[in-house]
């Protein structure tokens, strides 16, 4: 316990930069990953077989890979096939958002087809177009699922970016080794990451309840 | 003779291997209120969707006003908007509120200015009894309430038909008589309405033809009078037998 305080004493500054870290890439990721997940969402309810079932494929690859073997997949790949300079971080966020991508995907696809089908069909009766028809009638409607299961994603997420510590990269594992290195301690460090971590899942946890319990108070 | 509004040729629908509708071939007459009635899983669902194409029928000809909605492509919403459906659930929308409901499809698809979409959808519901639930959403209203707005939302988009399935199926029987009366309004005012329904009674009093729909097909036809006091049909007078 002694060493502990001593350690955030001395290395909170580490630890701080090392969570804000955490949040930024699961910050990106989320955000980029929903955007490219609504796409492949869309794609994947496509009525366009062949692209459906590319999607389809897309999603069950980075769903059934373990996500460490696709951060070493892009991490290698992408300096190889791109005609410009890029970072490991980037290499990493890149790699982040395509995984988060097809999580979000499936959440994106569950939540609508959650929808009530006699929302269809009134909104069909009633002469909207597919367009209007999703902007006004199902995606509203939709939401109140995926909005819950997107903080759980977050969560996921910020628990998974600990991965990038493998690459060294500035987040809250790579904090842990980065304090373990200077000091030859390493449960104490090990613990504090912990901590910081648990907090901020828990937070957000009780977040998404209380989202899904206003989001359900208005059905 | 009068162009039907509606004409229906040789339709068929098969669910896979389940041949649901087997050819039906019918007329539906400007301001003609016709009761499709017959035992639950005879298809009398189906045809009606199959009108607005909800369901896509396999084969056959629809036509409305003489214009094949088969060959509607990017156009069928618009033949949608001429064709008003209630459903046996309501389907109301309940992220909306009553009045918006309404306004929805008219301002968006009609290009009709929000102030006049509002006014006509407050027209319709002092009409039907719920220009007090304006504001409301939908889950506020009872069932009976919700079916009545689903009714006065098809209206606002100026239908010439209305379809209505099983209107009155889900709701608790003491409101199943306020949906009824503004059918019978609507049946007055000279709408056209194909209502699919197990209220033997109300078929009888407002149609002007019975359609008797089982295994697909249009056993028999008529109007109400000599269709329930001296059914033709074998499977006429068995259904009958049944539920009268």
């Amino acid at each position: 316990m002694d060493k502990i305080i001593k350690i955030l004493a001395k290395y909170y500054p580490v630890f701080l930069k090392g969570l804000g870290g955490t949040m930024w890439l699961a910050g990106v990721t989320l955000l980029a990953g929903t955007v490219l997940g609504l796409l492949v969402a869309f794609l994947r309810m496509s009525k366009f077989k062949p692209l459906s079932g590319l999607t389809a494929i897309y999603i069950q690859i980075l769903r059934g890979t373990p996500i460490l073997l696709q951060l070493y997949f892009f991490w290698i790949l992408l300096p190889k096939v791109l005609p410009f300079e890029m970072s490991d971080t980037a290499c990493i966020i890149v790699a982040l958002i395509i995984n988060a991508s097809a999580y979000i995907a499936e959440i994106v696809r569950a939540g609508i087809a959650a929808v009530d089908p006699g929302q269809w069909e009134a909104g069909r009766s009633i002469g909207l177009t597919e367009i209007h028809l999703m902007q006004k009638i199902i995606m509203p409607q939709a939401i109140k699922n995926i909005l819950p299961a997107l903080v759980n994603q977050f969560i996921a997420c910020i628990k998974e970016t600990s991965l990038a510590s493998v690459f060294f990269i500035r987040e809250l594992t790579t904090a842990y080794k980065t304090v373990q290195a200077s000091t030859f301690l390493t449960i104490q460090p090990l613990l504090i990451s912990g901590l910081i971590y648990l907090v901020v899942t828990t937070v957000l946890s009780f977040a998404a309840g209380r989202i899904e319990g206003r989001l359900k108070a208005s059905d | 003779m009068i162009e039907p509004i509606i004409r229906v040729k040789d339709l068929y629908k098969n669910f896979g291997d389940v041949h649901v509708l087997k050819g039906i071939s019918t007329d539906i007459a400007p301001g003609e209120v016709v009761s499709i009635i017959g035992p639950s899983g005879s298809g009398k669902s189906t045809f009606l969707r199959c009108l607005n194409r909800l369901e896509e029928p396999t084969s056959g000809q629809i036509f409305f006003k003489g214009e094949d909605i088969m060959k509607a492509g990017k156009k069928l919403p618009q033949y949608r908007q001429k064709i008003g459906m209630v459903f046996q659930n309501f389907n109301v929308f309940p992220h909306m509120t009553v009045l918006e409901n309404i306004t929805l499809t008219p301002v968006l698809e009609k290009g009709v200015p929000e102030k006049e979409a509002a006014a006509q959808a407050e027209a319709l519901l002092a009409r039907v009894g719920l220009l007090d639930k304006r504001d409301v959403y939908p889950r506020q209203l009872s069932g009976g309430q919700k079916q009545r707005l689903a009714i006065v939302r098809a209206l606002a988009m100026e239908p010439d038909v209305m379809l209505f399935d099983e209107p009155t199926s889900a709701l608790d029987p003491e409101m199943v008589k306020e949906v009824l009366t503004v059918i019978e309004d609507l049946a007055k005012e000279g709408m056209t309405i194909l209502n699919v329904t197990h209220e033997m009674g109300f078929a009888r009093q407002v149609s002007d033809r019975i359609l008797f729909i089982d295994e697909g097909i249009i056993q028999e036809q008529g109007d109400p009078e000599s269709f329930f006091s001296s059914p033709t049909s074998p499977r006429a007078k068995e259904f009958l037998s049944k539920v009268l």
